[in-house]
C-alpha cells in the first residue's frame, strides 16, 4: 500500500460525503470520502492524516496533454521497474518519497518506461483512503 | 450489572505477574476478553465464578456483594448462579448427555427445563449417550446446555469454540447469540479469535500481562488505525502465493473464501493463520442483486 503523510487544508461536504484536500509538500491531493466532519472526528482542517492508496490504483502518463477529470496528478521519476509476465511494478520517486505503481507490462512497453524517466502519476480521488494521524502502518 | 476489581499474583511462563483488573459490565451485555495465552483471562473468569480466590477483590453483581476480601465475604459458587463453559468441556464421562445437563439443574427446578434445553440444543437423539461417543461439536452443545441448566444470571464461556471446525463454530456462534439475546444473560467470552469477538461481543477488553490494555467496541479496538475505508472485514489468512510481481492472498472472511492481491513487502509480513483486516473504499464494491 502506498502511503503519504499530509495535512488537511480544505473540506467540502454535504450530508453524506466530503471532498477532502490534503497538502503533501508542494502538492494538494483530493480524496472523496463517504464521511463528514460530523461522523469522523479527524476530518478537521489542520489535522494530520495519512493518504493510503493501493499500488494498482496509480496510473502513469508520459507527456500527457489535454483535459482530464482526474484530480490527483503528481510529478514522479522512475527508479526501478520489476517486470512480470502480465503486470509490472514500477518504483517511483515522488519528491524523495517512494511510491509503487503496478501497471501492465504491455503499458511499460508502449510507454517505453525505464529508470530515470520523468512521468506523471495519476490517482482517482475515490481511490484514496485517509487514516487519522501520521503513524506508520 | 457486574462491578469487579480483582488482584492476584500469578505465575506465568516468564515469571510471576500481577492480575490487576477493574471492569464493569452492564446487565445483558455480551463482552469478550481477548489476548494471548497466559495473561490471566481464565483466572479472571474463575475468580468471577468463585472457583478461585483472589488475593484482593471486590465483586458486586446486581448490587449484591459476591466477594469483598477486606470484609472476608466470599459467596459460594453455587449461590452465584454462574453458568460456566470450560475450554475442555469437562463433561462427566460416566453420565449420559441428559445426566450431565440434569446435574447442573438447581434444586427445585422442574425436569421440564431439561427437556427444553435438550430440545433447544438439538440433543434429543443423543440424550441417552455417554460423552465419549459424541463429536467435538456435540460435546460443546452439551456443555452449553449444562451451563444454561442452572438458569444462570451470568454466563462465562472460556474459549468454548476453539477446538471446532469453521462451520460448526459458526453454527454455535449463531446459537449462542440467539440464546444470549432471547434470555438476556450477561455473558463473558474468552477468545483469541478476532472474527469470533467481532461476531459475538458488543465490547472487548484486550488483556496483556494481567492488565486490561484497551477496551471498546471490536471495530474500535481492532481497526488498524482510524481509516476512512467503509468496506471492512476481518479474516484469517489461509494461503499466500507469489503471482507475477504481486502476491495472491486467500482469506477466510466469515465462511466465505476471498482472494485479494498484495505487494510482496506486505505479503512477507504475513503468515498463514494471521488475522487481517481487509479495507476498501465504499466506492469500490460492485453490487449484484441476488434472486
Amino acid at each position: 500500500m502506498n502511503s503519504l503523510k499530509g495535512q488537511i487544508v480544505a473540506i467540502d461536504s454535504n450530508n453524506h460525503m466530503s471532498l477532502v484536500d490534503v497538502a503533501v509538500g508542494q502538492d494538494v491531493f483530493t480524496a472523496t470520502l463517504l464521511e463528514t466532519p460530523a461522523t469522523a472526528d479527524y476530518l478537521q482542517v489542520g489535522s494530520e492524516v495519512t493518504l493510503l492508496f493501493k499500488e494498482t490504483e496509480i496510473a502513469l502518463a508520459k507527456n500527457l496533454s489535454g483535459m482530464i477529470s482526474l484530480r490527483n496528478r503528481i510529478p514522479v521519476v522512475v527508479k526501478n521497474v520489476v517486470r512480470g509476465d502480465i503486470l509490472s511494478a514500477v518504483t517511483l520517486d515522488y519528491a524523495g518519497k517512494r511510491l509503487v505503481s503496478v501497471i501492465t507490462s504491455r503499458a511499460i512497453d508502449r510507454l517505453e518506461i525505464k529508470p530515470g524517466d520523468p512521468l506523471e502519476a495519476l490517482i482517482k480521488a475515490n481511490e484514496i483512503a485517509l487514516m487519522a494521524g501520521h503513524d506508520d502502518l | 450489572m457486574i462491578k469487579a476489581q480483582i488482584n492476584k499474583r500469578l505465575i506465568g511462563a516468564n515469571g510471576s505477574f500481577e492480575l490487576d483488573v477493574e471492569l464493569q459490565i452492564a446487565k445483558g451485555e455480551f463482552v469478550a476478553l481477548y489476548g494471548p495465552s497466559g495473561v490471566g483471562k481464565t483466572t479472571l473468569l474463575r475468580c468471577l465464578a468463585g472457583l478461585e480466590q483472589a488475593d484482593q477483590a471486590n465483586i458486586k453483581f446486581n448490587g449484591n456483594t459476591w466477594v469483598d476480601t477486606r470484609l472476608r465475604i466470599n459467596l459460594e459458587p453455587q449461590l452465584r448462579r454462574v453458568g460456566y463453559m470450560f475450554q475442555d468441556y469437562a463433561l462427566f464421562p460416566n453420565m449420559t448427555v441428559r445426566g450431565n445437563v440434569e446435574f447442573a439443574l438447581r434444586k427445585g427446578s422442574s425436569t421440564h427445563r431439561i427437556n427444553e434445553l435438550i430440545e433447544l440444543m438439538n440433543l434429543g437423539e443423543l440424550q441417552h449417550q455417554k460423552p465419549e461417543t459424541l463429536s467435538g461439536g456435540q460435546k460443546q452443545r452439551v456443555a452449553l446446555a449444562r451451563a444454561l441448566a442452572s438458569e444462570p444470571s451470568l454466563l462465562l464461556l472460556d474459549e468454548p469454540f476453539s477446538a471446532l471446525d469453521t462451520e460448526m463454530r459458526s453454527r454455535l456462534h449463531n446459537e449462542v447469540l440467539r440464546l444470549q439475546r432471547s434470555l438476556g444473560i450477561t455473558t463473558i467470552i474468552v477468545s483469541h479469535d478476532v472474527s469470533e469477538v467481532y461476531k459475538l461481543a458488543k465490547r472487548v477488553f484486550v488483556m496483556e500481562a494481567g492488565r486490561i490494555a484497551q477496551h471498546g467496541t471490536p471495530a474500535d479496538v481492532f481497526s488498524a488505525g482510524q481509516t476512512s475505508g467503509k468496506f471492512r472485514f476481518t479474516g484469517e489468512i489461509l494461503a499466500l502465493e507469489p503471482m507475477d510481481v504481486l502476491y495472491s492472498l486467500t482469506v477466510l472472511v466469515g465462511n466465505q473464501i476471498v482472494r485479494v492481491v498484495a505487494m510482496p513487502e506486505e505479503a512477507l509480513k504475513l503468515s498463514v493463520g494471521d488475522a487481517v483486516m481487509l479495507v476498501s473504499k465504499a466506492f469500490n464494491p460492485m453490487i449484484l442483486k441476488l434472486e
